[in-house]
């Protein structure tokens, strides 16, 4: 459905948002695009939603080149964008208007609008406007408003932003439902836990590089003899207990650390704690917090992430 | 069967602009215009035994301001759009970047058409008079297509230039006060007037439009109508031809 070899982008000719990107999505799955802000995620689904054409490499959707068939493709997709977008009327207008813009014929519009009106738990706001509701619920009807219409293949631009757990759900088991029925889904996402929950692959992009791209059963298997260890710290030293933590772990572990707290990844949890413990009488600092867990996808996403920065072994 | 895809654009775009609060700029403003100024006015003129003198002279006037309204809501889509996110949403839809800006632009004539019409039907329900000859009917509402097409162009070109919604608004405040009021819309043009105060006047495209739409509708169009709807037709393409540019270098959004 979805072919990327060497693909690359640049704004301004200097720096590549994209940097030779390899990828292809099979019909009827869902692919999750995770990475930072920044990584290129959105500038991807730019290229393969035909808003930008890429400066380099080959891209084909559902068979098609965007630089040639960008409205045969635009015909057969759906997108959610990141940001907001919505017409100056009421919820229920913006479906209805949507279902006009999609030709629809008027009874499959009043039909599809009820059912997603009451699917995504619009009911109670559709004469509302739009632009007056929460961040919620305004996400909740820009997704509703892209399944006005039938398409092959639909991309999701952070999608679950704003939404509160059970809506959240809602919105992911509405996806998997359609995907089930043959709908190919891409999306991007900060949140990895949905990740988990939704996709069966995922690539993790960073500075407009595919680092990993995988099952994510296969990615945390690559990792799973693994523990990941999070600790707080508290006291006058913390930077320096960091670092030289990252120096002395080097070698068995990967530490990524975000202000007083860290996550360590290794297999030789037993010399982490011995490290941990040494180290904080050494710069007086005290444990705040000390978990030690399986990997989850996070884990994966961070170290890969943490090695193309050079985290590994430093703090 | 479902509609061409630009006709679903100008629905879109007909529908969207036509809730209450816009449509009491579009209609009810002239509307009042027309109204207080022509019985306003008119009332200073009856003192010379020419009651509806100014009403008269006012009604086609009211109908050329139309197109410069007209011109703004087509302005302001594209401005709306690109600043919340639906030219973006639109364009990764089934529609091209052109069929989109041929929605506005046709949208806007629609408006403008509608607008002149609305106007008409209110002058003669005040004045109890109506231009009788077909012709004189074409010329106004194909001068009403015209002036929408110019103005539609000038707007879209500042919806396709501005990004900030402050700079977008004062200019288009300012645009419309001196067009409106530096044209024959509301009086006509005197030898009295400071140079440079009759020079606007003539190169304001408002000017010809109000020109030609009176001359319809009184029943008086001369060669000179003729010629300022020539010089119209031209910088109605020239305009069009720049907004376009613009807008077709333009991001699609602010983001």
């Amino acid at each position: 459905m979805i072919f990327a070899q060497d693909l690359r982008h640049t704004y301004d000719g200097k720096h590549f948002a994209l940097n030779g990107v390899n990828f292809s999505v099979r019909r009827g799955e869902i692919f999750g695009l995770l990475g930072r802000n920044g990584a290129g995620k959105s500038t991807l689904i730019k290229a393969m939603t035909t808003l930008i054409q890429t400066t380099s490499g080959t891209l084909r959707i559902l068979g098609m080149d965007p630089a040639r068939d960008g409205q045969r493709i635009r015909n057969r997709v759906g997108v959610v964008q990141q940001g907001e977008s919505f017409d100056f009327s009421t919820v229920q207008g913006n479906l209805d208007i949507y279902g006009v813009l999609w030709g629809l014929p008027k009874a499959e519009r009043v039909k599809r609008r009820e059912q997603l009106l009451q699917r995504f738990g619009l009911d109670d706001v559709r004469k509302r406007r739009a632009f007056d509701l929460s961040g919620g619920q305004k996400r909740r009807v820009q997704v509703a408003r892209e399944f006005m219409h039938d398409m092959d293949v639909l991309f999701l631009d952070e999608p679950t932003v704003g939404l509160d757990v059970i809506m959240r759900h809602t919105l992911l088991d509405s996806i998997r439902s359609e995907a089930q029925r043959g709908l190919t889904v891409v999306f991007t996402t900060h949140n990895l836990e949905e990740a988990d929950y939704l996709c069966d692959r995922v690539a993790v992009i960073d500075e407009g590089k595919i680092l990993l791209l995988d099952s994510v059963e296969n990615l945390k298997r690559l990792y799973g003899g693994k523990k990941t260890v999070d600790l707080t710290v508290s006291g006058a030293d913390v930077p320096g207990f960091f670092r030289e933590l990252g120096n002395r772990l080097a070698s068995r572990a990967t530490v990524t650390v975000r202000g007083n707290e860290g996550v360590i990844l290794s297999d030789e949890t037993k010399g982490v704690l011995s490290e941990i413990a040494h180290l904080s009488q050494s710069f007086g600092v005290q444990l705040e917090w000390l978990n030690v867990r399986g990997n989850t996808l996070e884990d994966v996403f961070l170290q890969s992430v943490g090695h193309s920065e050079g985290l590994r072994g430093t703090a | 069967m479902a509609l061409p895809n630009l006709f679903r654009l100008i629905y879109r775009n007909i529908r969207v602009n036509t809730d209450p609060g816009s449509l009491v700029i579009l209609v009810g403003l002239p509307g009042m215009y027309l109204i207080f100024f022509g019985f306003g006015f008119g009332s200073l003129a009856s003192a010379d035994g020419q009651s509806h003198a100014y009403l008269a002279f006012l009604a086609p006037g009211i109908m050329s301001f139309q197109v410069l309204l007209a011109g703004t809501v087509g302005g302001s889509m594209l401005w709306a759009d690109r600043r919340y996110g639906m030219l973006s949403q639109l364009l990764s839809g089934p529609f091209t970047r052109f069929q989109y800006l041929l929605g506005i632009i046709l949208a806007s004539v629609l408006f403008g058409l509608g607008g002149a019409a609305v106007m008409l039907v209110v002058a003669l329900g005040l004045l109890g008079s109506i231009p009788t000859l077909p012709f004189s009917l074409a010329v106004m509402f194909g001068t009403i297509v015209l002036g929408s097409l110019f103005f539609g162009g000038l707007m879209l070109l500042l919806g396709a230039l501005v990004k900030s919604n402050t700079t977008y608004n004062s200019i288009q405040i300012l645009v419309l006060f001196v067009v409106n009021f530096a044209s024959t819309v509301f009086y006509p043009l005197s030898n009295s007037l400071p140079f440079v105060l009759r020079a606007m006047f003539w190169v304001n495209p408002l000017t010809y439009v109000a020109n030609a739409v009176r001359g319809g509708y009184t029943g008086s169009l001369t060669a000179m109508d003729g010629y300022e709807l020539l010089i119209l037709t031209v910088e109605a393409v020239v305009i069009l031809a720049l907004a376009t540019r613009a807008y077709l270098r333009s991001d699609i959004s602010f983001e």
